[in-house]
């Protein structure tokens, strides 16, 4: 069996962020963005709604161009590359509200195999034995990833039949499909049930573990980030407010100020952040 | 020999229909082989369209374009005046002119989005038509140009050359030329296929739902637009020889906008992004006429050909009634004849058996409208109750 590779075994480059602005119209939703994501760690960057995190998503991924800054993996620059391009250097995305394409979970995890593989019309349409042993290859393992994700038994299942839970990890399963070195999350595990969170977490942790890839993770379940992330910054009106460990973070009065509007000491930081979890 | 067994049952309604396919010209007469020769050029270029409105959802309206360019790009490389080429020849050539042709486009293909290049496409429909009536030393102008026959190897497609008699019926350029179109869209069939479940089909199909997720996803979005305009350009440049063939004189009447709607009506009749259903509404919306005008007397309300009492003529009546099956379909049925035929099969396979194995003979067709129907689902996930009713589908 010829399975594609896995993730290459080196540690991912650092993810760096530099000086990042984007501007709509007047407003500026990023101002200044600045930090790292070091090899191997996940990295949760948090904020109230509007604070520019799902921009700062787009930015990575090549959705947005910023107005000012630069974006780098390792000794590319991102910042002015094309989302397929970015693809191909291994940074995979999920979305807010789940944008999944038609077809079965198979299709949707294959499409994650895109960057990977070669077959082009004239093989395809041909099926010249090239392009049908990459495509066997390829949905093998795919399957592991479905596996992996906990998506096996759903693998022939189109995905507008799946709960939404499920629906929600097809795409992580699909980001995962693209052999990342750094996985953009952007809120996986929003709408979901508890059962289903913790679901999700265990892959998000079982996955970085497993192929050492960078997370990015935008979340506002803070029980979540508080657990999975290594390092968290936070996000105001498009300016980074802290940066630290889950642990500094939850105490910085600048981080309560944001979330709750007022809010001075630690009682209140405690009170905000077990909200956050009750949510 | 379990092997060949398996085969005859995965493959059992496709050998099937291949043989009664290749069995018919020793039944019917040539009139209903020119339908099925029209049907099936026609439906070439369906299954073209489909994978580019369908599958990659671009709007064409530009597809009796490319017909065009197929077909007078064969006439005009076999024929005289014209470089004369030997006509196999010259019908490659014309698909790839026709590809040619799309690819010229491709800066606005690759850029301009569904709705959108529908409209920049109609500005190719009046263009070629002016060109095609114009032209006079390539196009013949108004009046058209005949059709130099197919010949490769000594073989004739047509009535000259040695008489032909296989098993006591005489095969004139019907039979022969139903046999070429049967190789022709079986090709079709199966490229356009290998394409839909490949690489470049998913990439296109997620194109269609999710540019943003296709992109992020390392599809090159501009690049996998052209390329789908290519490919349908292509097939309707072979649908457009196979055309030149049957009709044995091209006119540039023909390749009017009227021509591009027909092949619109027919993916959506048929089920958008399935192969099936392309060319099952293929053959309705071009043999509804044809046998409409033959039938035409022994119909109510329709007058026949030349009477011109008032009533209606058949022409216009197949396009009320294909109209109406229009409407019908996207009201009842939006994933077309393909849906109903794969629910139906549901159905039929839900019940206890009655007869022949189910699931497997059919198990390839249902992964293809899933892809059909899941598009329409996609865009809407509040919709809970239809997608419940496919589930049915889709459990073996």
């Amino acid at each position: 069996m010829s399975a594609p590779a896995p993730a290459p075994a080196a540690a991912p480059p650092a993810l760096e962020v530099r000086g990042v602005s984007v501007r709509f119209a007047g407003l500026l939703a990023l101002d200044d963005v600045s930090f790292t994501v070091a090899p191997g760690t996940v990295h949760a960057v948090i904020g109230p709604n509007g604070a520019g995190k799902s921009t700062c998503f787009n930015v990575l991924s090549g959705l947005y161009r910023p107005t000012a800054g630069t974006v780098r993996l390792g000794a590319a620059r991102l910042t002015r590359l094309a989302p397929h391009r970015i693809a191909t250097l291994g940074v995979a995305r999920t979305f807010q509200n789940i944008v999944t394409t038609g077809g079965t979970v198979a299709d949707n995890l294959m499409l994650g195999r895109h960057a990977l593989s070669r077959a082009g019309f004239t093989a395809t349409a041909l099926r010249l034995p090239s392009a049908v042993r990459e495509q066997r290859a390829h949905l093998a393992r795919a399957r592991e990833i479905a596996e992996l994700t906990g998506l096996g038994n759903h693998f022939d299942t189109p995905v507008t039949l799946l709960p939404y839970g499920d629906r929600k990890r097809v795409e992580l399963a699909r980001a995962l499909c693209l052999e990342p070195r750094v996985l953009l999350l952007d809120e996986p595990v929003a709408g979901m049930n508890a059962a289903e969170r913790a679901r999700t977490a265990e892959v998000v942790r079982d996955v970085r573990a497993r192929l050492g890839l960078s997370v990015v993770l935008v979340e506002h379940d803070m029980g979540l980030v508080m657990r999975l992330a290594d390092e968290v910054t936070v996000l105001d009106f498009g300016r980074v407010v802290a940066h630290g460990t889950p642990d500094e973070v939850r105490r910085d009065p600048e981080v309560l100020r944001a979330y709750l509007g007022t809010g001075t000491g630690t009682a209140t930081a405690t009170t905000a952040v077990t909200k956050e979890d009750a949510t | 020999m379990s092997d060949l067994r398996s085969l005859v049952r995965r493959r059992g309604s496709l050998l099937l229909s291949a043989l009664l396919l290749c069995a018919l010209p020793f039944y019917l007469d040539a009139f209903w082989l020119r339908i099925g020769l029209f049907s099936m050029a026609a439906a070439i270029g369906a299954v073209g369209l489909g994978l580019l409105s369908g599958t990659a959802g671009q709007l064409s309206l530009g597809h009796a374009f490319f017909l065009a360019t197929g077909a007078y790009g064969y006439v005009w490389l076999a024929g005289e005046p014209g470089p004369g080429l030997p006509p196999a020849v010259a019908a490659v050539l014309a698909v790839l002119l026709a590809g040619a042709a799309g690819g010229l486009f491709s800066p606005v293909a690759g850029r301009v989005k569904g709705i959108y290049l529908g409209v920049a496409t109609l500005a190719l429909v009046f263009l070629g038509h002016h060109v095609l009536l114009t032209a006079d030393s390539v196009t013949g102008g108004f009046n058209g140009r005949s059709v130099p026959p197919l010949e490769a190897g000594g073989f004739a497609f047509a009535d000259s050359g040695p008489r032909l008699t296989v098993l006591g019926v005489p095969f004139g350029a019907e039979e022969r030329l139903w046999y070429l179109g049967l190789a022709l869209f079986a090709l079709t069939c199966f490229t356009a296929r290998g394409l839909l479940r490949g690489r470049p089909g998913r990439a296109l199909a997620a194109l269609r739902d999710s540019e943003t997720a296709a992109s992020v996803m390392g599809v090159h979005v501009a690049r996998y637009r052209s390329a789908a305009f290519v490919v349908s350009s292509m097939y309707a440049g072979l649908a457009g020889v196979l055309l030149a063939l049957s009709f044995r004189r091209v006119v540039p009447d023909y390749f009017s906008l009227a021509l591009s709607v027909d092949y619109l009506a027919m993916i959506v009749i048929g089920g958008l992004g399935s192969v099936a259903g392309a060319s099952a509404g293929a053959v309705f919306v071009t043999a509804l006429p044809l046998l409409m005008t033959r039938y035409a007397d022994q119909l109510p309300l329709v007058a026949t050909p030349g009477s011109g009492d008032g009533a209606i003529g058949p022409t216009e009546a197949s396009r009320y009634l294909y109209g109406a099956a229009i409407v019908v379909i996207l009201l009842r049925a939006p994933d077309g004849l393909s849906g109903l035929a794969g629910r139906a099969r549901a159905r039929l396979r839900r019940r206890p058996p009655v007869t022949g194995p189910p699931g497997a003979a059919s198990d390839s067709e249902s992964s293809e409208e899933s892809g059909a129907s899941g598009a329409s689902g996609a865009s809407d996930d509040s919709d809970d109750s239809d997608p419940s009713a496919r589930a049915k589908e889709h459990t073996p």
